[in-house]
């Protein structure tokens, strides 16, 4: 077969109208040579074995726990009611059971009954004002126990210190605090003469969840 | 299907013994019975009546009726002192029925009974006791007082609290009945002087009954006896006759006829001392004679106790009334009876 050109020198007719010169064969042989060893890709097949020692091969992953942050709540954190218990916060000190103390809180309450029902005037309707009663806040209002299937606790009177769900605590004027049992009771409740009787065995909830709850209207109720 | 040959119980408890007897029990059951309304006499071969009888009939002690008495007046010291302490006095409120309202007495030995409903007792605020007749729910219940106790001396704090009670939380008001007192009327200045009172005598009306069948007492049934004189109180003939549909009731057997009878009696609010002299008087008049009387006492319908302090009620009648028939030869036979809501006469 005939060996096929790989190079040739250049005509001199297109030396001159390229500009270029002709260099000699050795030199353009290794330039040739040079410029393909660096245009050309080198396949390094020798370094095999050193790819695979070398290498690490990921058989299978897990990844990391995330450490999950507790989301901060916001507002301050309560105590327990064991701890409540233990530090007696609701406890009131026999010091502290005088009924002059409280009168000033009773006032406050009457305000806020006046505010909450927009003025009391003797033209308000009894219903507006006994709705508005039903949902109000009553510590420091003065109750009077009118009837209950206990005779014992009826006419019992005082400030409302501290409403549980099941109980009222009240402070009498002859400074004892008294406790009484919600259920089958009838108090009465004061403001500027309206006077409002509540049924204690429909009123036994927690006051906060009490101002959300909506009460039926019955005929009449026996204890 | 209700079954109506069932009806609520009535208890009879018969007696028969002698006055001559030294434990004859007629004077402590006059004693026990306080609140006494009728009296009736029935005395036959009689056309009139003996004096010395008709003078006892018109004797029997007065009463007056207090309109519309405030209760807590009862617990008036001054009252309590001159008049409740030294006993003998009876107290009970008028026109008031033991099953619809409240009722207030007042026995000698100073108990006051108010046997209340279930919302007066609620708003009183007295211990009391629920009665023993409820029916499944409690409707009726009663406050026991005694009066002459230490802790109901006036300034205790059980008085000021029933008295707190009367005043304010549950304002009882009702007409009541009060007996003369042995102190005279002074003592009794305290409630009369605030309302307005009268006093009555007891009502006596005679009447002579003619043609009358009567049976032979000592043989016949106390049942039966009861029975027919009732129909003789009441005035329905005992003939039986064929054309009249009103009644069945007979005469027992044996029986006798008399042409004239003699029945007396006797209402208003009668005391135990009267109807004890009553007897006394009957006794002679009877060995006299020769004969035989039936002396019937009925106690009030509506008072709230019966003999010697037991609760009464009112279920379909409130009867409870004893019966004495006595022989001449000082022999008794005595029927005490009650209704449904009663206990039993002792």
């Amino acid at each position: 077969m005939e060996e096929k050109l790989v190079q040739a020198p250049i005509p001199r007719g297109l030396q001159k109208v390229l500009g270029v010169e002709p260099q000699r064969s050795s030199r353009a042989a290794a330039f040739t040579e040079a410029f393909l060893a660096s245009s050309l890709q080198q396949p390094d097949n020798q370094d095999l074995k050193n790819l695979l020692t070398h290498k690490a091969v990921i058989l299978g992953y897990t990844r990391p726990k995330k450490q999950r942050t507790k989301r901060s709540s916001k507002k301050a954190k309560g105590l327990t009611a064991q701890q409540k218990k233990a530090l007696k916060v609701f406890q009131i000190r026999p010091e502290h059971q005088r009924y002059q103390l409280f009168l000033p809180l009773h006032d406050l309450w009457r305000q806020y009954v006046r505010d909450l029902c927009g003025g009391l005037r003797p033209s308000c309707s009894p219903q507006f004002v006994q709705q508005k009663l039903l949902k109000a806040d009553l510590h420091g209002a003065i109750i009077t126990v009118v009837r209950s299937k206990c005779p014992s606790y009826v006419g019992l009177s005082g400030i409302l210190l501290q409403e549980f769900k099941h109980v009222f605590k009240i402070i009498t004027a002859e400074d004892r605090l008294k406790v009484i049992p919600k259920r089958n009771s009838v108090f009465s409740v004061e403001i500027d003469g309206f006077v409002s009787h509540i049924f204690g065995s429909r009123f036994e909830q927690r006051a906060s969840e009490r101002s959300a709850k909506k009460f039926k209207v019955h005929g009449s109720i026996d204890l | 299907m209700q079954d109506l040959s069932r009806c609520p119980r009535n208890l009879l408890v018969c007696e028969r013994s002698s006055f001559q007897n030294q434990k004859n029990r007629v004077s402590a059951q006059v004693e026990q019975m306080h609140f006494n309304y009728k009296v009736s006499l029935l005395l036959p071969d009689c056309s009139s009546a003996p004096s010395h009888l008709d003078k006892v009939l018109k004797s029997f002690s007065s009463f007056y009726l207090i309109k519309k008495l405030p209760i807590y007046k009862l617990l008036n010291e001054d009252f309590l002192r001159s008049a409740v302490y030294n006993g003998s006095v009876y107290g009970l409120s008028y026109q008031t029925h033991i099953d619809e309202d409240n009722c207030i007495s007042l026995m000698p030995n100073g108990i006051l009974t108010l046997s209340l409903d279930k919302d007066s007792f609620e708003l009183l605020g007295f211990e009391g006791k629920p009665s023993k007749f409820n029916h499944r729910r409690r409707s009726r219940f009663v406050v026991t007082v005694n009066l002459t106790d230490s802790c109901m001396a006036p300034g205790e704090r059980r008085y000021l609290r029933l008295l707190e009670g009367l005043k304010s939380r549950l304002p009882l008001q009702t007409d009541f009945l009060l007996s003369h007192h042995p102190g005279g009327g002074a003592s009794l200045d305290p409630l009369l002087s605030c309302c307005d009172w009268s006093e009555h005598q007891p009502e006596v009306s005679v009447r002579s009954l003619t043609n009358l069948s009567f049976p032979v007492p000592e043989s016949c049934d106390p049942h039966s006896f009861l029975q027919w004189l009732g129909a003789v109180e009441a005035g329905i003939s005992c003939e039986n006759s064929s054309n009249s549909f009103l009644s069945t009731l007979i005469c027992p057997e044996p029986k006798t006829q008399t042409d004239c009878a003699l029945s007396a009696c006797v209402s208003g609010m009668l005391l135990p001392q009267d109807i004890q002299r009553l007897i006394g008087q009957l006794r002679c008049h009877l060995e006299q004679v020769r004969s035989w009387a039936v002396l019937t006492v009925h106690g009030f319908a509506d008072s709230p106790m019966s003999w010697g302090g037991r609760e009464h009620g009112f279920l379909r009648g409130g009867e409870n009334f004893y019966s004495l028939l006595m022989s001449h030869d000082h022999t008794y036979q005595l029927h005490l009876a009650v209704g449904a809501h009663d206990a039993c006469p002792p």
